[in-house]
């Protein structure tokens, strides 16, 4: 007996080690938030936390993963019927929110959302209004917070070491800049294998698409109508993708980029440009100048570094537009509206509903948004109108231009199965058959539009 | 001369393993001495070695390190949990299969076997459904027992090839002086098997400290995670901070190592005795 | 522990004159082959019990609803369709026959390497058990960095020798496979090889004395003496190995993530892709397709190894 007393008393002792259940019997809500960039990010969601834990005496439970890792999670959280109250990711409006509430996956909050609907900006909380085939109805299915749209970022020291200072406005001969002036000149002044630009290529990605989407934007292709029917059956938007498709995988082909592009994860174009592998990249956030802005104030850091942080973010670094369309006319942005959501499933929906009430009130939005440096833009009006943030400093005033002058919307916000599209990346797997596998260029559009017209036709 | 020409095959084959068994390892460590710019220089040996990268990871200095010994300590915990009990749970069952020739026992080996039939990664998914149905999730529970699960089938084999080559007349010789079946386990079984129960625990605690996809899906809370799940969010991390990663990896690594070359003695006899059959 | 008059252990708190007295009467309740008292089949089945439990709770309900989750013919025709899945299939298949033909090969050479008797090879031999012991996650990860085509060691070292730029490792299809396979060998290799070992050390001495004697060369007393003994242990391994490698989820994800636009996956990692996907029936129904691969190899390792 002795022997299993003795095993029972090791058990239960682990069993007080690890288990991780708690005591209380305090009411909670389980709440999945994607990892913030920088530790302000956080820091106001960690706040805004605090004060709803205060408020309303409701324990929440944060858990945090990165980008990349919250869909296949919430997916078998889905599956497993066992899925949080509240959930927010970068990727969710892009790869999957269209899809599950088509699919009767998520929750209405149109009583939280309809109150608030008219201190929202113009094409942001209508992208949330989505159909739910299930029970047949359009609702509010999600609850937008900021929104993201296409910026350029250079470094203005490697173009004048390079000695190449006047950059070209026009398309071809951007694009053409980077590649057969600031690279070689750059290379040959400093012996460094550096590359012109970055272009995201990973099919594991979101920055791919982005940027892929913003090129084909400039060569004025539509791939739905405003109804919601796919139109790739026009030779013009044959024409146009497969120029879009040139010139975005050109520069891979050239040497231009490097050569892992084609496995880059969202931050991995970052972490080329910061550490000057690339002079220039484009990004669909100023996270890239931002974190210089977040080394910059950060105490743990030399003094030294905060130094050279503060001189890339005002004085190397620059943020700006893409060009001129290739017929001339000026560029139009797509703006990606960041949404999260509740699910059908969700256990305590109540209460998750007040902390998204909560949440989306301004004193705690917009610290929110603000302590995201500028990475992200307001979704509301009195966000929006705070000039002293987003005229402080020359890359936030670039990204409020860009806003000012009014954006576009993505497909997927007429016809939600171009969730499905991001989600598997049809626009890398091009990109990828042209460099990896050396097709033609016109093989792979054709490849890629019959699969568009295949999931969302 | 013939000496030389021996000694000079040998090296041969020798130099070769080592660079290849240790080069990846070296790197691992070169990163993690080097400042963020010399070690993406890809030199061979940092100009300016430094511990700088030690002391942000023991202090938690990083955005991602946050947890670093709470994460390190839930590590330590699950791997300890999983080799003592699945140590527990193969004795048991190899015991009862090999000693006591009890009925079923058979069927039992077979069908610890057949988990084999899917591997642990293809059932990762119904695993947290299942976990998800016996509302173990974000439990540190769910790992250990999903572990032991794993672990069990090679344990049992294992421990039931080793503890056929007992001579049997030890257990009828302890029947007949009369001793009940727990008595012949703690008395002689236990301690005639001692070789191959260590290696078989440290074999589950390994495997437990090292196991990234299940951990990944059943664990959420940056609390509640354990290093290797945390390494994994490194990789989303904006400002590169890899020879970070490499550090946080290398005191990853280091406990198994220590592990694993404190009981060598046992690992080598205790994991092959059960796989060499004359 | 007691030992009596004849050495052999005492147990004191059970009497013999009470179990004497229950035999005759089990053996009238339980004819069998083999005389047993009932309690000691009962404690057999006690002492059962637990892994029983972990198995019935962890393995047949994951399993059954795994199975149960796959049961739409739909979701093997979409999987059919996609080419990713024919890709990972492919990639498989050559993983477990070069990746793991290549490892056995070596492991049973480097077998005859470490059982020599010099100090250094010793001391190799403890080091060369690293790769199997230290997680995953920080080495992958190492070897993926040494590999990254612009600033890893490789292709530095390669620019700094030849001034030309080194392989794009990652980022092309069937380089990008190697990695992997490579990867697996340089984990898994330590583990085999130790157990080659072991069969190679129980391979009487006196053998290889008389060979030796007779003038035979190595490579005939390999031949005749080495491979016979180690010949057994050899192909379960080689089974036991493809049986595991088959579930082999690090090397591939941690290296390539997949690879370049999905196409190093192998069976293991499609799992998560259908996952990121949303669409965990395809998830399951790779399993089921991944069976007529296992079910051959696990039932030839029942026969062997539940002798």
């Amino acid at each position: 007996m002795k022997l299993v007393t003795k095993c029972a008393a090791a058990l239960l002792a682990l069993g007080m080690l690890g288990a991780a259940t708690p005591v209380a019997a305090q009411e909670k809500i389980v709440v999945w938030w994607v990892k913030g960039f920088y530790p302000s990010e956080d820091a106001a969601l960690f706040e805004a936390i605090k004060k709803f834990e205060a408020k309303s005496g409701i324990k929440v439970e944060l858990s945090q993963y990165a980008v990349q890792d919250g869909i296949p999670k919430t997916v078998a959280a889905l599956d497993a019927g066992n899925p949080p109250d509240v959930a927010y990711f970068d990727v969710y409006d892009f790869q999957v929110l269209g899809k599950w509430a088509f699919e009767g996956k998520l929750e209405d909050l149109s009583d939280i959302l309809t109150p608030m609907k008219d201190k929202f900006l113009p094409n942001t909380i209508e992208t949330t209004y989505l159909q739910n085939d299930k029970a047949k109805k359009r609702a509010y299915y999600g609850f937008p917070i900021k929104q993201q749209t296409m910026h350029v970022e250079y470094w203005k020291d490697m173009l004048a070491e390079a000695g190449d200072t006047t950059i070209p406005e026009t398309w071809k001969e951007y694009w053409a800049f980077w590649c057969d002036k600031a690279q070689p000149d750059y290379r040959k002044k400093t012996g460094k294998r550096i590359y012109g630009t970055g272009f995201p290529m990973g099919v594991d990605s979101s920055d791919s698409y982005y940027s892929f989407l913003t090129f084909m934007d400039a060569y004025n292709v539509k791939l739905v109508d405003d109804s919601g029917k796919v139109t790739v059956s026009d030779p013009k938007v044959r024409q146009g993708m497969i120029g879009a498709l040139r010139d975005y995988t050109t520069p891979y082909t050239k040497g231009c980029t490097p050569p892992s592009a084609t496995s880059w994860k969202d931050p991995d174009n970052n972490v080329a440009f910061h550490n000057k592998t690339t002079i220039m990249t484009h990004n669909a956030t100023i996270s890239i100048a931002a974190k210089w802005f977040d080394d910059m104030n950060n105490e743990k850091l030399k003094p030294e570094e905060r130094e050279q942080a503060k001189k890339n973010y005002y004085e190397n670094i620059a943020t700006a537009g893409f060009p001129k369309k290739p017929d001339g006319s000026p560029m139009t942005y797509r703006a990606a509206v960041k949404t999260g959501a509740m699910f059908a499933d969700s256990k305590n929906k109540r209460r998750g509903k007040e902390f998204i009430a909560f949440l989306m009130q301004d004193e705690n939005l917009i610290p929110y948004v603000e302590g995201a440096l500028g990475r992200w833009y307001p979704v509301t009006k009195s966000g929006a109108a705070r000039l002293s943030f987003w005229l402080a400093d020359p890359h936030r005033t670039s990204v409020q231009r860009q806003f000012s002058a009014g954006t576009t919307t993505f497909e997927f916000t007429k016809n939600w199965k171009f969730t499905v599209l991001n989600n598997e990346n049809v626009w890398a797997k091009a990109m990828n058959r042209v460099v990896s596998e050396k097709w033609p260029v016109e093989k792979a559009v054709d490849e890629m539009l019959a699969r568009i017209k295949e999931v969302a036709g | 001369m013939k000496k030389l020409v021996t000694e000079a095959k040998l090296l041969l084959i020798g130099i070769p393993v080592a660079i290849w068994t240790l080069l990846p390892i070296y790197n691992l460590f070169i990163f993690s001495i080097s400042t963020k710019s010399e070690a993406f220089s890809g030199k061979l040996w940092p100009d300016h070695p430094t511990l700088r990268n030690f002391e942000i990871v023991f202090r938690e200095e990083h955005h991602f390190l946050g947890f670093f010994w709470r994460q390190l300590g839930n590590s330590l915990v699950i791997a300890i949990a999983v080799g003592v009990l699945t140590l527990l749970v193969a004795t048991t069952a190899a015991f009862a299969i090999s000693r006591l020739k009890v009925r079923g026992g058979r069927v039992v080996l077979n069908c610890a076997l057949l988990t084999y039939f899917i591997p642990a990664a293809f059932l990762a998914v119904p695993m947290y459904k299942a976990m998800g149905t016996y509302g173990l999730l974000n439990n540190q529970w769910s790992l250990i027992l999903a572990m032991i699960t794993i672990a069990s089938p090679y344990a049992i084999w294992v421990l039931k090839q080793a503890s056929d080559k007992l001579p049997f007349e030890l257990d009828e010789a302890a029947r007949i002086d009369g001793a009940s079946p727990l008595q012949l386990f703690r008395l002689v079984y236990v301690p005639l098997m001692a070789p191959s129960l260590v290696a078989v625990g440290v074999y589950a605690l390994l495997l437990a400290w090292n196991e990234y996809l299940y951990a990944f899906l059943l664990l959420s809370n940056e609390r509640d995670v354990t290093l290797a799940v945390a390494l994994g969010l490194f990789l989303s991390a904006d400002d590169s901070p890899w020879e970070l990663l490499m550090t946080t990896g290398l005191l990853y690594a280091l406990p198994p190592a220590a592990i694993y070359y404190v009981f060598k003695r046992y690992m080598q006899s205790g994991l092959t005795a059960g796989a060499v059959k004359a | 522990m007691d030992t009596g008059r004849r050495g052999r252990p005492v147990f004191r708190v059970f009497k013999a004159p009470v179990s004497t007295a229950v035999l005759p009467h089990i053996d009238a309740v339980h004819p069998g082959p083999r005389r047993r008292l009932s309690s000691w089949q009962s404690w057999g089945l006690v002492l059962l019990a637990p892994y029983v439990v972990v198995f019935a709770v962890f393995v047949v309900y994951p399993v059954g609803y795994g199975l149960w989750l796959a049961r739409h013919p739909a979701s093997y025709v979409a999987l059919a369709d996609d080419p990713v899945f024919a890709g990972s299939v492919a990639n498989t298949l050559l993983f477990l026959i070069v990746a793991i033909n290549f490892k056995m090969i070596f492991a049973l050479l480097l077998s005859g390497f470490f059982v020599n008797t010099r100090a250094w090879i010793k001391w190799l031999s403890v080091l060369f058990i690293l790769p199997w012991a230290v997680p995953s996650i920080p080495t992958i990860l190492s070897i993926r960095f040494m590999l990254n085509p612009e600033w890893g060691v490789i292709n530095q070292v390669i620019f700094r020798l030849t001034a030309e730029d080194g392989p794009n490792w990652l980022n092309d299809r069937w380089l990008a496979l190697a990695m992997a396979m490579l990867v697996h060998v340089w984990k898994s290799l330590p583990f085999w090889t130790m157990i080659m070992i072991a069969g190679r050390l129980a391979i009487p001495r006196e053998l290889y004395e008389a060979a030796g004697v007779d003038g035979a060369s190595r490579f005939q007393q390999f031949r005749f003496i080495t491979w016979p003994s180690m010949r057994t242990l050899y192909l379960t391994s080689t089974i036991l190995s493809m049986i595991w490698t088959l579930g082999d989820f690090n090397s591939v994800y941690l290296l390539t993530g997949g690879g370049p636009a999905d196409l190093t996956h192998v069976l293991a990692t499609l799992g998560i892709r259908y996952l990121r996907l949303d669409q965990v029936d395809l998830a399951m129904a790779t399993i089921v397709c991944a069976m007529p691969l296992v079910l051959p190899l696990v039932y030839f390792m029942m026969k062997r190894l539940s002798r």
